[in-house]
């Protein structure tokens, strides 16, 4: 089990006892909406983590998605057609990530890095650099929505960890990411276009960007061309916390949630005492520090005894 | 002592100072040439490019950017990454404004600002060093560590209004030209210098090119490395200062927008990201392609709101342009 | 496929052979790697290929699988001619080839793993049907005797297992054809008796089974024939039974002489230089005891995988210690390579394009990599001065063409090994360390290099030299140890040293 796993806990347990607030519904609930965006981007970054890349992009990505689709909805088209533009703008920059790492060999941060200011140069462009508003009321209502008791964004998020646990488990496309993270010659020797599914990894992560636009729009019932731009780093945190390598193909989606639920907590609690959110960026760069630490040490251990 | 061929002293030294820039003459040719063009294109659309006022705006804007990224080309030829350049160069200039402000002497602001961003290069570099970290993932925590720092220290308040002496810095003009153009032309003395002219420059490049082979040769490369980044954080350091002295101002974001034009700038350059190959001049090149890039973007009343798009697309052509005269690496399938 | 067993010629009675191969060749710039080299694979038999370094068994294989094209020759499988282009065309005929680095993912179950690209999907949904998938790596498991789990991952699995899930993986495409590159390199010997059952087993079951081998003792306990080649020529097939080691070895070794480097005179050994006593590394060498001293070239010879690039990257600082000490010049040695290079130790590694050269820079830069301090002690390095010394050592190397800035890429193996010499010569060392220094540069180079080497020791240093070409070691060294599983299996005086012990003590021990 990774490193994260007590480390959590224990803060949780502290969160419990020193922060005041921390325990009420209303709190509870609240952890879980913060947590459904996080989750959503999450969840594609393990793959392609697992897959020796990074989505630098990926909160710019969701940025203009948002942005997108706040300008159909304004512009008075109906929800549906404005999730299919977010959807589409989302695939568009996963296909040119991979696009660029499996057929140019290109390295992923860079790729990602130029494509995060494309996505962040759009959006401001689309939008002059204003917040977009005036949505109608359709996507707030959906946002508010109670499905079998459970929020829509939690709803939302939960299937897409599903999806993403059906994929990683039990297609090809899942067995792939494993082969090549771990072994891309040997894919390529068992006859399959590696190729391809390399560049699938990266469209599936664009593809939920523009899903989750929905809930970052429909959140505020507003969009701003840079909102999401770091969350991607609050997402390759959780995964790296979760115990996904960046090296051997290993990657487990349930640490990246469990990642993912720390992160959350620790953001809550720290907004709860009034620690303002640059020096929480900074707790998480603590904490990815003390599992990377926590992980070497026992890595080195099993090999001395090996 | 079997094996020396030649005693070092006794063959005379030819002219050193060609070496200096020996090598690249076609490439830098070409990025001359590049600059050329896009100067013609803007005179030709715009009658306000040639003015001097333009021009040495050009440099000024330039020689920021070079500053920065002078110190990612030496990372860079070493076979690293360093993406907390940027907000290096923002926690610097804070920290920097806020000691001058207090009515500290402002030479203890500029210590500051240089102290601060060494000591971050040296937690990438020891990062890198002593966990192994993959230098990108090292250095994007320490981005964000150091942006958090910085908005912390801020508390999203603006710090202005620095003595003139200070602000003479970025402002200044010596002989008509800027300040900070002398300055980037002593960066770039001293950098190329250090590259091509002393032991531990070869070293950098021998380690980017093949750090295993460089390692067996017994170069010490650990301690290498933790030098090129504790220098990529000082270049941040010297880059916040006269940053901080042009605008006269400090504020939690102003390195940000910084980033995706000083990586573009060294690949423009020439210095390939795998390492081992490219040169400081050549990034000097591409830091004055991409300031006439954004300046014409400014003259033709081109909204700002642009700037990261063209950026990003001028730095994946860049990197596209990188691989294909590199050749590729090899990957079957 | 029926089943008959070999009569006593050691000819399977079955008369079309599975596979043919009929005149090949296959020949790069400079090297003949095959030569005109037939061989027959009957079903039901396992045909052992013998041969040194070089001798052409890689290329062999790579032509059956489809990663070489031959200039010329014929394939021929169960009588009919085809075509081998690519992996692909291998596979469809059911060949399948077990390389020595094994192609699984680490993070994968095994049943994944043997399952990797032909994956059993359910009809309607597409999703992978894991139970189908694990009951037939199950089944292939089962028939190899085999009682893994299919749950268990990759990365959990030791060397043989990986070895064993390897041939299931090949096994469950229904392979006929099994070629095996050295299958017991990484094993135990205990794990290569469990090898060897299991491939007693699939002959019995008709496959037919090619298999490289460098130990003779598995040569007579599973071969029925055995091809022996050299310098890319098929020497002989033979039925195992009627052969006997040396005569095996004889015609391993047996080339032209003539072809090998002749010293001027042997050495007067002087004092030690290297002494290293109880050696073992993480890295597989054990309690290895050996010292070289002042003019003299000592050998380390062995089989592929017997340890010797191990010792010398242990000695230099590559690799960690775990117990043992070394001396050199009597002092004890503790470090990195830098601190090791600083004493005089040069490395000339065996892989020279990936440890050696950087081949993006110059002849020049990398000729002057290891001696900047020494020729610019204050740090100050001088582009005149080092293109002199540079153009110095290119004379005194031959190298070709002479042009100091010449990329190294585009170099002749021959030429880009000179240069990773060179930057030791600069340096001053006094100890070297010569790993294959030979491999894969024609002739000419050949003996370029080891009057370099001889160069060397006349000016007093110590060298020791690695090699699995014994005709070097017989003759260029004053004297040799031989390696076998990671231990010394022995030392050889001059008047000692010839193929024919080095071969024995590297394949039986002492």
């Amino acid at each position: 089990m990774p490193a994260i796993l007590p480390i959590g806990l224990l803060l949780v347990a502290g969160a419990l006892v020193a922060v005041h607030g921390f325990a009420s519904t209303r709190n509870v609930a609240n952890l879980g909406l913060q947590a459904s965006i996080l989750l959503m981007l999450a969840m594609p970054m393990t793959l392609i983590i697992m897959s020796e890349g990074l989505d630098l992009s990926a909160g710019a990505v969701l940025s203009l998605c948002s942005v997108v689709m706040a300008e159909a909805l304004a512009g008075g088209h109906g929800l549906a057609s404005a999730l299919a533009a977010s959807v589409a703008v989302g695939l568009g920059f996963g296909l040119a990530n991979g696009a660029m790492v499996s057929l140019l060999a290109l390295p992923p941060f860079v790729v990602t890095l130029g494509t995060l200011g494309i996505a962040e140069g759009a959006a401001l462009v689309v939008t002059e650099g204003n917040a977009v508003s005036g949505l109608g009321s359709g996507i707030a209502s959906l946002y508010a929505l109670d499905v079998f008791g459970l929020p829509f964004p939690v709803l939302v998020a939960l299937a897409t960890w599903l999806l993403t646990y059906v994929l990683l488990h039990y297609t090809r496309f899942g067995t792939y990411v494993f082969a090549i993270g771990g072994n891309r010659d040997a894919l390529v020797l068992a006859g399959a276009p590696a190729w391809a599914y390399h560049i699938a990894i990266y469209a599936f992560g664009g593809l939920v960007s523009g899903v989750a636009a929905l809930l970052l729009t429909g959140r505020m019932n507003a969009a701003h061309p840079t909102v999401a731009i770091g969350m991607e780093f609050d997402a390759i945190a959780a995964v790296v916390l979760g115990g996904t390598s960046f090296e051997r193909g290993d990657g487990r989606l349930l640490g990246t949630v469990l990642g993912v639920a720390t992160i959350t907590v620790l953001r809550n609690a720290l907004d709860l005492l009034g620690i303002e959110s640059s020096l929480q960026v900074v707790s998480i760069g603590g904490l990815i520090l003390l599992v990377i630490v926590i992980d070497r040490l026992r890595r080195s251990r099993r090999e001395q005894v090996a | 002592m079997p094996n020396n061929p030649v005693s070092a002293t006794a063959v005379r030294s030819p002219q050193h100072w060609r070496h200096l820039f020996a090598g690249d003459g076609a490439e830098l040719a070409l990025r001359v040439a590049l600059i050329v063009l896009i100067g013609s294109a803007l005179a030709l659309a715009s009658d306000a490019f040639l003015s001097t006022a333009n021009v040495l705006n050009v440099l000024r804007q330039a020689s920021l950017i070079f500053l920065l990224a002078a110190g990612l080309t030496l990372v860079i030829l070493c076979g690293g990454f360093d993406l907390s350049v940027a907000a290096n160069l923002t926690l610097s200039a804070c920290l920097a404004a806020g000691v001058i402000k207090s009515g500290l002497s402002p030479w203890l602001g500029i210590a500051t600002a240089l102290a601060c961003g060494t000591a971050a290069g040296a937690l990438n570099g020891l990062a890198v060093t002593l966990l192994r970290l993959p230098p990108f993932l090292a250095t994007y925590a320490m981005l964000w560590i150091l942006q958090g720092l910085a908005f912390h220290y801020m508390g999203g308040q603006e710090i202005f209004g620095f003595p003139p002496a200070f602000r003479a810095l970025g402002t200044g003009f010596a002989f008509g030209v800027p300040v900070p153009v002398y300055l980037m032309a002593v960066v770039l003395f001293v950098a190329t210098v250090f590259v091509r002219s002393t032991n531990v420059g070869q070293e950098i490049y021998a380690i980017g090119a093949n750090p295993e082979a460089a390692r067996l040769s017994g170069i010490p490369m650990r301690r290498r490395q933790m030098l090129v980044y504790m220098l990529s954080g000082l270049m941040s350091g010297i880059a916040a200062v006269v940053f901080l002295a042009r605008v006269n101002a400090a504020d939690s974001g102003m390195g940000e927008p910084l980033l995706l034009p000083a990586i573009a700038a060294v690949l423009i350059g020439g210095t390939s990201l795998f390492g081992g190959v490219g040169s400081v001049l050549g990034t000097v090149l591409g830091a004055i392609i991409l300031a006439l890039v954004i300046n014409g973007m400014n003259l033709l009343d081109i909204r700002a709101q642009w700037q990261p798009l063209v950026v990003g697309v001028v730095l994946l052509v860049a990197v596209m342009v990188d691989l294909v005269a590199r050749g590729r690496r090899e990957r079957i399938g | 496929m029926n089943r008959d067993d070999t009569d006593g010629s050691g000819q399977p009675a079955s008369a079309v052979p599975l596979l043919a191969l009929r005149n090949v060749s296959k020949t790069f710039p400079g090297v003949r790697a095959l030569d005109d080299v037939s061989l027959d694979l009957h079903a039901g038999e396992v045909h052992m290929l013998l041969g040194e370094n070089g001798a052409g068994k890689s290329s062999l294989i790579k032509v059956l699988y489809g990663a070489y094209r031959a200039d010329a020759g014929t394939i021929l499988c169960d009588g009919r001619l085809v075509e081998i282009t690519r992996p692909a065309d291998a596979r469809r005929l059911g060949i399948a080839v077990i390389f020595q680095e094994f192609s699984l993912v680490p993070f994968l179950d095994l049943a994944q793993n043997i399952f990797l690209g032909r994956e059993p999907r359910r009809p309607l949904t597409r999703l992978i049907d894991h139970g189908r998938m694990h009951r037939e790596a199950r089944a292939v498991l089962d028939s190899l005797g085999l009682d893994y789990d299919t749950r268990a991952l990759a990365v959990d699995l030791g060397v043989a297992q990986q070895q064993m899930v390897e041939i299931a993986k090949a096994l469950s495409q229904r392979a006929r054809i099994l070629v095996m590159d050295e299958p017991t390199a990484a094993l135990s010997e205990r794990e290569s008796k469990t090898l060897f059952t299991l491939i007693r087993q699939l002959r019995a079951s008709g496959v037919a089974i090619a298999c490289i081998s460098h130990r003779m003792q598995e040569v007579f306990e599973l071969g029925d024939r055995v091809t022996v080649l050299r310098d890319g020529r098929r020497v002989a097939t033979l039925p195992a039974r009627e052969a006997t080691p040396d005569q095996l070895i004889g015609m391993m070794v047996g080339r032209a002489v003539g072809a090998v480097y002749k010293r001027r005179q042997y050495g007067k050994a002087g004092e030690i230089v290297l002494e290293v006593r109880g050696l073992t590394t993480a890295t597989g060498v054990r309690d290895v005891d050996l010292n070289v001293r002042e003019g003299e070239i000592v050998g380390l010879s062995g089989l592929v995988g017997a340890g010797r690039t191990e010792v010398a990257r242990a000695v230099f600082g590559a690799d960690a210690i775990v117990a043992g000490e070394v001396r050199i010049f009597g002092a004890i040695a503790k470090g990195g390579p830098e601190r090791i290079a600083a004493r005089g130790v040069a490395l000339i590694p065996e892989n020279r394009k990936l440890e050696g050269l950087a081949l993006k820079r110059s002849v020049q830069d990398n000729l002057l990599v290891a001696s900047l301090w020494k020729l610019f002690p204050r740090g100050w390095y001088r582009a005149g001065v080092a293109r002199a010394c540079a153009r110095a050592l290119i004379d005194r190397l031959r190298v070709t063409p002479p042009a100091p800035r010449r990329m190294v890429r585009v170099l002749s193996g021959g030429n880009q090994q000179k240069i990773v010499v060179g930057k030791w010569l600069a340096a001053g060392c006094k100890l070297f360390l010569f790993d294959e220094p030979t491999r894969g540069i024609d002739v000419g180079a050949k003996s370029e290099i080891f009057a370099l080497i001889e160069d060397l020791v006349e000016r007093g240093a110590a060298v020791l030299l690695i090699s699995a070409e014994l005709a070097e070691i017989v003759h260029v060294c004053d004297r040799a140890y031989v390696m076998r599983a990671g231990r010394i299996g022995g030392e050889l005086a001059r008047t000692e040293l010839s193929e024919e012990n080095i071969l024995r003590l590297a394949m039986h021990g002492a």
